[in-house]
């Protein structure tokens, strides 16, 4: 039990890192589908940077610098050259898997790696997601920054004749974000399951996705859904520590995913609907062009 | 500190010089060597049509756009603008027509942001200490703390000033300041600009059409004309007529006549209808008229008062929250969209490029919106499209469209010609019900002309015409039935004949209702 | 940039015509070839005799063609199953499930009426061949419904909806193959039973009827959107859904009816991968790869503009270059996935390229234009 509370908060940690990194990237307007792509960029080249140089710390940077990129990439397709930011996020995830496909192959099987040891018998990783959950609650709330990007993600036409430069404050949130997205890539690769194997995400990115969604992009809200998440997420994997011998194992893996649709489907009722459409930044996935 | 520039000026000083201003598009001259001064303490109105130029020169003085050529001084010094940002740090404070605000912000939020001053840690106290003071100087009054959505359009374009004076400006530029507004906020406003002006701020109002507003409140008036300017007088020595002979180029009728149509039967049929906004709240509340064969009835208000959700509940775009509504005594209140269209309903829709058209269309596609459910033009599920090119061709000819041919987008059309084939896609299917929203917004004077002749030819065509107009001008001299509305009731039924301006304003503002005509 | 009285601009493009769009698509293609040559190159392969065997072994090679033409056909179904509701605004990347689940439902047919010591079945096997194809297009159009359903009448993303119903669908598939599943082999390889001979897809001209199935959609697709009332209001609605409204579209209805013709489609490229290719007659151990495969109709239907007979091309194209990726990757030992890879390699590439469909770069004459008025503002 006390094995699977702690795998499950790791898998939360991942999730709400992926997801606080979509959430700052959608705060400022810019909607990024292709977080899947990110995440299996920086599992992967986390990955192989940690088993070739045999640091930790310069696995998770790769990851964090390969998130930083995409990030660039997404926003060079969606703020300087004005696409749509669907097709451009499809396009990272559909690179991020096919790519790494490829370039991971060679590395395929376990780490190899001394496990990254536990603080106070949790994950260092749990501590730092929920600093992050305060940090990013206080930016949005607090800052000058926070509310430069949230107006920029409002309505960017406002934000730049009061003399906010839209560009820089995307650019700064989707870079932001993609970072975040790749360390949740790298914590996976690294740490929750160092074992690679093609495509061996299997859908976290689109959970993160979702659970931005559902956290009416309230960073409180989104920890709350992403422990939750972790939950179910851990007991599809290995349900055997909870629930032995119920159900078959694969039927257990498309629970979360059930469960997803289920809550996307309850948000869709009148009274979600009206607040989620009040939270909802408004010029979300608008390309924003100037004058 | 560059708003040092304007620190310590007097009143009469010049503050603002514009000279040889001239800015080209791809194939257009938006403006022509317009040459502009400005003195503290001075309310200068910019005059002129939709296309006269005044949007490009108002972004030019807000950074917006560069110009070509030309020189903008402030105090004196020569300056240049590469953004917004640039003229702010001069001292210039804009007011958008289509507020500048977020919305989902508050109002303090909205007025700090992009403040020099606001630091990296907000620090709100400061601010409101100095923002209240500035509400006292000039008699606003507007809560900080509400969200922005939730104000009316007078507060929040107390909010857009606000902003521009917590800012520093010294030079306020209006665009179209009462445009949004009823009567009484107008009157409130134009006391806010007076007060301002006395303390030495230089103010210049853009507007297009209202003239007794320019006439009442600013001292000089500059007019533009196809991107030059016309005219430059003391507004003492002006009138309405002299302004508009000078702004249109040619003399301008103001009233249209009234044609009298035997009234017939009734043809929708409203009672207590009810619906609610995007946001949820009841934006219409317990409306009921009837509108005959043969007869205008015009919906006068301020935009944001329910008349969009009216149009949208009649013509089956939102739900119907409460009432009833009939369609020549056939209850539709539930009834879809495309069972009122076939049921002989017409609407004409106030977003003509989001909604009224599609912009990657060709206008036979667009003709085709109001026509595919027809089987005459749609056997057995197959669209006839030699049939359709047909009917797009005679309404282009008929109603005087211009474009080159009937397979041009409808992205490619201007707004005039754009609103005319919607006009006559709707029309050609002779309604029995016309609504049409905003109609004439945002249109030039000679397609206003067009489009007000053909709501009075479908009234002689026995429709019953259902017209929600925020020009009050407008609705007067074409209804024959004027309902002014606020706050999603109506404020009352007159006669359109002899109905007092000043009346129906009154009630559009949310004055005691009127007494009840009964059509 | 200036050179003498010119400068380089972009302009927004007020019109797009056909062969400029196509010239785009080629180019964007070609683009992304050169790019991927960047993996030749890095694992020390000349990319030009790489090309020469990809090229010559999947569209000349009497091994290589049927293989092409096999997942030709796939990549054709899988583009129409993207385009049906992408021309509607909406994206299908559910294919993947969809298709799993039209598979699954073609063998549920086969799975009730085996038996038969003669042929192994005991219906006329025309009659469940007919079956079968009903029942995989049945099955992708109600799984792809659910998309449909929660996109029309509750606004619900449909992205995240056919995704997330993707991986159901991957693991349903899994329960009903492996570890005692209904439809396991009874030899028990982690794959379904084997389809009997009598049922297997027939052949017209040496290729699976499936082939000529897809080229018929395709042709009648085409007529949908040109021609009939329904194709128009799918337009439409993929335009502006506010305008559709306001045309008395049923907005609700809509992406409910695309996303059933879209799963249908994607259905049937399930049918034709598991029970028409030769060699295959089954659902496979590594059905992921086929699901994956899939989502080069995304790129494919990216590509094509939503039209689908120049999907036909791009179809043949990027099956060729799959099966002679996966050849090449063999032949000269480089890493498992350079199809995964070429797959990536397209679609960023298409991504970047996007943005000459709205942007042209023009020589502009910097002398003073004539003098118009009016207009803009």
């Amino acid at each position: 039990m006390w094995e699977f509370a702690t795998r499950s908060l790791e898998a939360s940690t991942i999730f709400t890192f992926a997801a606080l990194g979509e959430l700052i990237g959608q705060r400022s307007g810019i909607l990024n589908v292709g977080v899947e792509g990110a995440m299996l960029f920086g599992a992967t080249l986390g990955f192989i940077a940690a088993q070739l140089t045999g640091s930790y710390l310069i696995g998770l940077l790769v990851g964090l610098a390969i998130g930083a990129l995409l990030g660039l990439l997404h926003g060079f397709f969606s703020i300087t050259l004005g696409g749509d930011q669907v097709v451009s996020g499809m396009g990272i995830w559909i690179v991020g898997f096919g790519l790494t496909t490829y370039i991971g192959n060679p590395y395929t099987g376990p780490l190899g790696m001394a496990r990254i040891p536990n603080v106070f018998g949790l994950s260092p990783f749990v501590y730092l997601g929920i600093l992050l959950v305060l940090a990013t609650w206080f930016l949005f709330s607090k800052t000058s920054l926070g509310l430069r990007i949230r107006s920029v993600g409002e309505n960017p036409a406002v934000a730049e004749v009061s003399g906010i430069d839209v560009a820089r404050t995307r650019y700064f949130s989707v870079i932001l974000g993609g970072m975040l997205m790749g360390l949740a890539g790298a914590i996976y690769g690294l740490s929750y399951n160092p074992v690679w194997n093609y495509n061996f995400l299997m859908g976290w990115g689109f959970i993160a996705l979702a659970l931005v969604f559902f956290s009416m992009w309230n960073p409180w809200l989104l920890l709350g859904g992403a422990i939750l998440f972790g939950a179910m997420w851990q007991l599809s994997l290995s349900p055997e520590l909870v629930l032995p011998g119920f159900l078959s194992r694969y039927l257990w893996r498309t629970v979360p995913f059930v469960i997803t649709l289920l809550v996307l489907f309850a948000m869709s009722s009148k009274w979600f609907r009206g607040r989620w459409g009040a939270a909802k930044p408004a010029a979300l996935g608008e390309p924003y062009i100037k004058g | 500190m560059p708003q040092a520039i304007l620190s310590g000026i007097k009143r009469g000083d010049v503050v603002l010089e514009l000279r040889g201003i001239t800015k080209r598009f791809p194939g257009v001259l938006a403006n022509d060597q317009i040459d502009f001064t400005m003195r503290a303490g001075e309310i200068h109105a910019i005059l002129g049509e939709n296309g006269a130029g005044k949007s490009t020169l108002m972004n030019i003085l807000f950074g917006l756009l560069q110009p070509d050529e030309g020189e903008i001084y402030v105090g004196g010094q020569k300056v240049t603008f590469r953004s917004p940002l640039d003229a702010i740090e001069m001292g210039i404070g804009m007011v958008h027509q289509n507020r500048k605000l977020v919305l989902a912000h508050s109002v303090i939020e909205n007025i700090v942001l992009g403040h020099p001053r606001a630091g990296k840690i907000l620090n709100l106290t400061q601010a409101r200490a100095e923002i209240e003071a500035l509400c006292r100087r000039y008699g606003f009054a507007v809560d900080l703390d509400a969200k922005v959505w939730q104000l009316a359009e007078g507060e929040k374009q107390l909010v857009e000033i606000l902003k521009s004076l917590y800012r520093g400006a010294k030079i306020l530029i209006l665009d179209e300041p009462t445009s949004a507004l009823a009567p009484p906020e107008t009157k409130k406003l134009l006391a806010s600009i007076e007060a301002m002006s006395q303390d030495e701020l230089a103010i210049v109002p853009f507007i297009t059409h209202k003239l007794p507003i320019v006439l009442a409140t600013s001292h000089r008036v500059t007019v533009l004309r196809q991107g030059r300017v016309t005219a430059r007088l003391e507004t003492v020595h002006s009138t309405e007529q002299s302004l508009a002979k000078e702004m249109v180029g040619r003399e301008v009728i103001f009233r249209l006549d009234r044609v009298a149509v035997a009234r017939g039967e009734p043809v929708l049929q409203v009672q207590n209808l009810s619906a609610r906004s995007d946001r949820g709240f009841m934006a219409v509340k317990g409306a009921s008229f009837t509108v005959h064969e043969g007869e205008i009835f015009g919906i006068a208000g301020v935009s944001g008062n329910g008349q969009q959700e009216l149009a949208e509940a009649l013509t089956g775009l939102r739900k119907v929250e409460e009432g009833k509504v009939l369609l020549k005594g056939e209850e539709i209140t539930h009834a879809p969209a495309r069972r009122r269209w076939q049921r002989g309903l017409g609407y004409i829709p106030s977003e003509r490029n989001t909604v009224g058209s599609i912009a990657d269309f060709s206008l036979i596609d667009t003709v085709l919106m109001n026509y595919y459910f027809d089987h005459d033009y749609t056997p057995r599920g197959l669209v006839d499209y030699a049939r359709v090119r047909q009917l797009t061709e005679d309404l282009i000819a008929e109603y005087g469209v211009a474009t080159p041919g009937a397979e041009v987008k409808a992205r490619n059309l201007s707004g005039g010609n754009l609103q005319k084939m919607i006009l006559a896609r709707v029309l050609s299917r002779k309604p029995r019900l016309l609504i049409a929203n905003l109609p004439t917004q945002g249109l030039d004077v000679g397609a206003i002309e067009f489009v007000q002749n053909k709501l009075i030819a479908a009234k002689r065509d026995k429709a019953a015409v259902l017209l929600i107009s925020e020009d009050l001008d407008e609705v007067l001299s074409l209804s024959d039935w004027v309902a002014p509305m606020y706050e999603g009731e109506l404020m009352g039924i007159l006669p359109g004949e002899g109905a007092l301006r000043e009346h129906v304003g009154v009630l559009m503002a949310g004055g005691a209702k009127g007494e009840e005509a009964t059509p | 940039m200036k050179l003498g009285p010119y400068r380089l601009q972009l302009q927004k493009r007020l019109a797009l015509s056909s062969a400029k769009a196509g010239a785009i698509s080629l180019l964007a293609i070609v683009a992304a070839l050169a790019l991927f040559s960047l993996l030749f190159i890095l694992a020390d392969v000349n990319p030009l005799t790489a090309y020469q065997k990809i090229f010559s072994y999947a569209f000349f090679n009497r091994f290589g063609l049927p293989l092409t033409i096999s997942r030709f056909a796939f990549l054709l179904l899988a583009s129409l199953a993207f385009i049906l509701p992408f021309r509607a605004g909406l994206w299908n990347i559910g294919m993947t499930g969809q298709l799993y689940l039209g598979a699954l439902a073609a063998f549920a047919v086969i799975f009730l009426f085996k038996g038969d010591p003669a042929t192994g079945v005991r219906l006329p096997p025309a009659l469940l061949i007919l079956l079968m194809l009903l029942a995989a297009a049945l099955g992708g159009a109600l799984y792809a419904a659910i998309a449909g359903f929660l996109r029309g009448s509750y606004g619900v993303n449909e992205i995240v909806v056919t995704m997330i119903l993707n991986f159901i669908a991957f693991w349903l598939v899994s329960y009903m193959i492996k570890d005692g599943g209904m439809f396991m082999n009874p030899g028990g390889r982690g794959e379904s039973f084997e389809l009997p001979a009598a049922v297997r897809a027939p052949m017209i001209l040496g290729a699976p009827f499936t082939i000529y199935l897809a080229l018929l959609l395709a042709l009648l697709i085409t007529f949908l959107f040109a021609r009939t009332r329904i194709g128009y209001e799918i337009k439409a609605y993929g335009q502006s859904p506010a305008a559709a409204r306001y045309a008395g579209v049923n907005t609700a209805f809509l992406p409910l009816l695309v996303f059933l013709l879209g799963g249908a489609v994607a259905g049937l490229a399930g049918y034709h991968y598991f029970a028409a290719v030769p060699g295959v007659y089954k659902i496979a151990r590594n059905y992921g790869f086929f699901g994956d495969l899939a989502f080069y109709g995304i790129i494919c239907g990216l590509i094509s503009r939503g039209h689908p007979l120049a999907a036909i091309p791009v179809a043949f194209l990027f099956g060729g270059l799959s099966i002679g990726g996966r050849f090449v990757q063999g032949e000269l030992n480089m890493s498992f996935g350079l199809d995964y890879a070429l797959l990536g390699v397209l679609m960023i590439t298409l991504v970047a390229f996007q943005f000459f469909f709205r942007y042209q770069i023009a020589w502009i004459k910097t002398d003073k234009e004539p003098r118009h008025v009016g207009i803009r503002n």
